[in-house]
């Protein structure tokens, strides 16, 4: 659901070390992919690729509640904060340099393990949660959506 | 008296989204427009910050239910069985989860919580005398694909998804039975009686694989061939379909869930019902008259009918969800849907008596 709409078409931008001024990576908004908020431990990350090379959930980060952004080992310990489903967040990916000026093919499939109750993989996610893109904790949506965003200045 | 109509805000998920209307908005078009009282929410699309939303959240909520009168009828909430990371939630942790969400919809002045299927009933009993205390009555989802009654069939454990209980709602009467409890029960949802894929979602399904004759293909002999013979033969026949594992699932379906009858024995024990639909078109030759032509209403409301029931059916809408992968202008209209929708309920409301009106 909300296929089209998962990233904000113009909310592609680098984003730089305040210190040094050196671009760092870039980020995008995002909104959920669901039609209700998610307990924040939940996410699980995002499978990401941008003109076809993958950005693993290592290199990811998840800005939301106005906070700054926290890699997803972080958000795992959320177990009390919620990102509510009206709110955008924005996900940051490392990336030397950030992305040139131009269009960007990016593809998208999201992780969040909020369930209907006791499920079979229970056990096996808490042990080995999945990895984002293979579907299974894709709730909502479960395949890639991809967008051709301007990176904004 | 007769039955109720009601509005669940999941069917203005879409509207909500893209920031059109927010809760107070689609309250004011259930009251304005639909003239009806009943309101019921998903509880982590409309309460911020749950599960601890702030005072002023709560101050406004019941302020402006009052204000226009409305019904606070049932609050659905869910079961993250992960949402510690660190180990699966056991049953009391699970109970209490439910109690929480019991004491939170006391608070918004809800009269019932839906929980889901797969919530085991161990988990419920424990948290009942939390809903005596709080009068908030617990009402068990009978979702597709799941029965009514077992009539002598074994649970099924599908290749995707839960398990299928068939005594599901056997186990909730049986409690509600045995602890002689007025708050417990069940919320049908009219996806019991749907007995074909919506046309929505089979139009979305043939956008989106290599083969829109294979879709059609399945349509037409999905009651012949079982899920795992009809995944080979399209396979055969349409090779580079482009179907996901998921596709022929999404298409066999061609006999409901439920039986409209099944309905007498429970009807004591529904505490609201949820008025699943996908699409509203108008009746060939009816002008102004719509149904979903997927779903069976006018028999079970008969039923319903016969039997007395003087609860709410909320409406569910639940098309947007197949026609959200193109530009806006294909976007649907959730609030004609839900409008059209309540002209079907209160048409066919009025079709036949309701035994409580005698």
């Amino acid at each position: 659901m909300f296929d089209s709409y998962l990233i904000r078409e113009d909310s592609l931008e680098n984003f730089v070390c305040p210190e040094s001024g050196k671009v760092l990576g870039f980020k995008f908004a995002v909104r959920i992919a669901d039609y209700r908020g998610c307990i924040l431990s939940l996410h699980n990350g995002y499978y990401i690729t941008v003109d076809g090379v993958e950005y693993p959930r290592e290199l990811q980060r998840f800005q939301v509640n106005g906070k700054a952004p926290r890699d997803f080992e972080e958000i795992k310990k959320c177990v009390w904060e919620h990102w509510n489903y009206d709110d955008e967040a924005y996900v940051y990916v490392e990336k030397e340099g950030g992305l040139e000026p131009g269009v960007h093919h990016i593809g998208l499939m999201q992780s969040v393990l909020a369930q209907y109750g006791y499920a079979p993989h229970d056990e096996e996610w808490i042990k080995n949660p999945p990895v984002p893109g293979k579907g299974a904790g894709a709730g909502k949506t479960q395949f890639v959506c991809y967008y051709d965003l301007e990176l904004q200045k | 008296m007769g039955i109720k109509r009601g509005v669940s805000l999941y069917s203005y998920q879409q509207t909500q989204f893209f920031r059109q209307m927010t809760w107070k908005d689609q309250i004011v078009e259930v009251h304005d427009n639909l003239k009806t009282d009943g309101i019921e929410i998903i509880d982590q699309t409309v309460i911020r910050d749950y599960p601890f939303p702030s005072d002023a959240f709560v101050y406004e909520w019941n302020n402006f239910m009052a204000r226009y009168n409305m019904k606070a009828v049932t609050q659905d909430i869910y079961l993250d069985t992960m949402q510690f990371r660190d180990h699966v939630m056991n049953h009391e942790e699970a109970a209490l989860r439910l109690k929480t969400d019991i004491k939170l919809a006391a608070a918004l002045g809800f009269q019932n919580v839906r929980c889901l299927c797969a919530i085991p009933i161990d988990v419920i009993e424990m948290a009942l005398p939390t809903a005596e205390k709080y009068n908030v009555r617990i009402g068990k989802e009978i979702h597709a694909p799941f029965p009514i009654k077992s009539k002598g069939r074994e649970n099924v454990q599908p290749a995707h998804g839960m398990m299928i209980n068939v005594h599901m709602c056997e186990e909730i009467m049986e409690l509600a039975d045995r602890t002689g409890s007025k708050h417990v029960g069940l919320v049908p949802d009219f996806g019991i009686f749907q007995f074909r894929p919506s046309d929505v979602a089979v139009a979305y399904t043939k956008r989106h694989v290599n083969s829109p004759d294979a879709v059609d293909f399945v349509l037409e002999n999905n009651a012949i061939y079982s899920e795992e013979e009809m995944q080979k033969l399209v396979d055969e026949k349409f090779p580079g379909n482009g179907f996901t594992p998921m596709t022929v699932h999404g298409l066999m379906l061609h006999k409901s869930s439920a039986e409209p009858e099944d309905l007498r024995e429970i009807v004591p024990y529904i505490v609201s019902m949820h008025g699943k639909f996908y699409h509203m078109t108008e009746i060939p030759g009816e002008p102004g008259h719509y149904e979903d032509a997927s779903i069976n209403y006018a028999d079970p409301i008969r039923i319903l009918n016969e039997e007395g029931f003087t609860g709410y059916i909320d409406s569910e809408y639940e098309g947007q969800r197949h026609q959200q992968d193109r530009g806006m202008a294909y976007l649907p209209n959730e609030v004609e849907e839900v409008r059209r929708h309540h002209e079907m309920l209160q048409r066919l409301f009025d079709a036949t008596p309701n035994k409580a009106d005698k």
